[in-house]
């Protein structure tokens, strides 16, 4: 927060009723990111840069199969596995409860990728590089990171700070829902989602839309899902790393027994 | 015995005079030169003082975007044609017709009508891990309510704020003004620990993302 006029928390509800699996948010972030081309080869060594990764499951026997679809980013931790493993203090969590990477103090140990259980931790194999006319079309609020360190879903922290300097140091106003999305603040993904599948919004504004979600989630904890009344839940909660993303359980409309 | 010494002599000597030029020839000693640039631009001239026969023309004219986003950036020639559209070599006074001038001029013009830019060579250089926003700094210099802070960056004596835009670029960039050509050296050394300095001072956040992206 540039003038400590607001405080905020960040947060995602990704509702798995309405992802299609689309991969929109996939490339938004590649874009946004600066994040390298993956190439079949970066695939197969299993190397590939996804910040936003679709996970995708086969529920059922064939021929009774339905494909299902999770969009897996950094969770954004309260309490981060990766951050106390990191001999240099590269990974620490900010005021605005962003789990930042610090690229010039990253050395690549690696132990943050090896502790993170989501598995959204990238490190840098190669250096990067794109074809020569592509250069130009870089995001120049987004450093190019160089081969050897580590990389993660930052929140698009580039587009919040955009904000606050524009809605809260200029215009005294606070950034909610509407002003985030208004002047396109919100993170890359978010804006590309065609479903509205991905929701951002601040902990700390009152009426956030995703705040009832979290309040709900909050007020249940550990394995007590079963009474909430929200369709919320983290992933993998029995760990306690309180991410700052929730996922919206589906709702099939046509179970599998059903034989549809 | 002796030739072998010697030899070790100047490599020593050698690797000492390189550190000794590439830790000195950076900010704040400033030693390297300013850059070549296409065509002679003084800043004496166009920003410097009436008094001292320049035009007093505001840092914010050309440099447009510095009020408003992040990069100060450099003017299009279309700003430059503004004024040079009329001030030319077809109507030069006397007193400034040299003829270096004159052609400096006409390099512009010529460029205008082609509809080519001026390949400037840069001077100063914001690493690309650094988000530097002109626009939030200038404000905190220039609006505002009266009130008294203390800078930690140059003289670091007691500043009077909000200040006029031109003196407000002088905080960081030195006196521009007075520069024939714009030097590498900038009067303060503007390393993290500059910013950090200030930031702290004025009770700004110092997390790690607000500067760096």
């Amino acid at each position: 927060m540039p003038n400590a006029q607001f405080e905020h928390k960040w947060g995602m509800v990704a509702d798995l009723d309405k992802c299609t699996g689309c991969q929109a948010c996939v490339i938004a972030c590649q874009a946004e990111n600066n994040i390298p081309i993956n190439t079949k080869d970066y695939f197969l060594q299993r190397r590939a840069y996804e910040w936003i990764r679709i996970e995708r499951y086969w529920e059922g026997e064939y021929p009774n199969v339905k494909a299902r679809f999770m969009p897996v980013l950094c969770q954004h931790c309260e309490n981060a596995p990766c951050e106390p493993v990191c001999p240099v203090f590269a990974t620490y969590h900010n005021e605005e409860g962003l789990n930042v990477q610090v690229y010039n103090r990253c050395v690549g140990t690696r132990y943050c990728i090896n502790n993170c259980p989501y598995q959204v931790r990238m490190f840098n194999f190669w250096h990067p590089n794109w074809p020569a006319r592509m250069e130009n079309q870089l995001n120049p609020d987004v450093t190019v990171r160089s081969r050897g360190i580590t990389e993660k879903c930052t929140f698009c922290v580039q587009r919040i700070r955009r904000g606050e300097l524009q809605v809260e140091a200029r215009d005294g106003n606070r950034l909610n829902d509407e002003t985030i999305s208004g002047g396109n603040y919100d993170p890359a993904c978010v804006q590309a989602c065609p479903t509205n599948a991905l929701m951002f919004g601040d902990l700390q504004d009152s009426n956030a839309a995703i705040k009832p979600y979290f309040d709900d989630v909050n007020a249940h904890p550990g394995h007590g899902e079963h009474d909430r009344e929200t369709r919320g839940y983290r992933l993998l909660e029995e760990m306690n790393t309180r991410p700052s993303v929730i996922y919206l359980k589906k709702i099939d409309k046509y179970p599998l027994e059903a034989g549809h | 015995m002796a030739l072998a010494g010697l030899l070790v002599t100047a490599i020593v000597a050698f690797i000492v005079v390189v550190l000794f030029i590439s830790w000195f020839s950076n900010p704040p000693f400033g030693w390297g030169n300013a850059p070549d640039q296409p065509i002679a631009f003084p800043h004496t001239v166009h920003a410097g003082a009436v008094e001292d026969g320049g035009h007093a023309i505001q840092c914010e004219f050309c440099h447009r975007n510095a009020t408003t986003g992040a990069a100060a950036t450099v003017p299009a020639v279309e700003v430059c044609v503004i004024c040079h559209k009329q001030i030319n070599g077809a109507n030069a006074k006397a007193d400034v017709a040299e003829p270096e001038t004159l052609i400096n001029i006409q390099r512009v013009i010529d460029k205008h009508v082609d509809g080519r830019p001026i390949d400037w060579e840069r001077v100063h250089r914001l690493p690309d891990h650094v988000r530097f926003v002109h626009e939030a700094h200038l404000r905190f210099l220039t609006q505002g309510e009266e009130r008294e802070v203390t800078l930690p960056i140059g003289n670091q004596e007691a500043m009077q704020l909000p200040v006029p835009v031109q003196e407000a670029c002088t905080v960081c960039h030195g006196d521009v003004a007075l520069m024939e050509e714009v030097q590498p050296q900038q009067g303060q050394s503007l390393k993290m620990g500059t910013c950090l300095d200030c930031h702290k001072e004025n009770s700004v956040s110092t997390d790690c993302t607000v500067c760096h992206k």
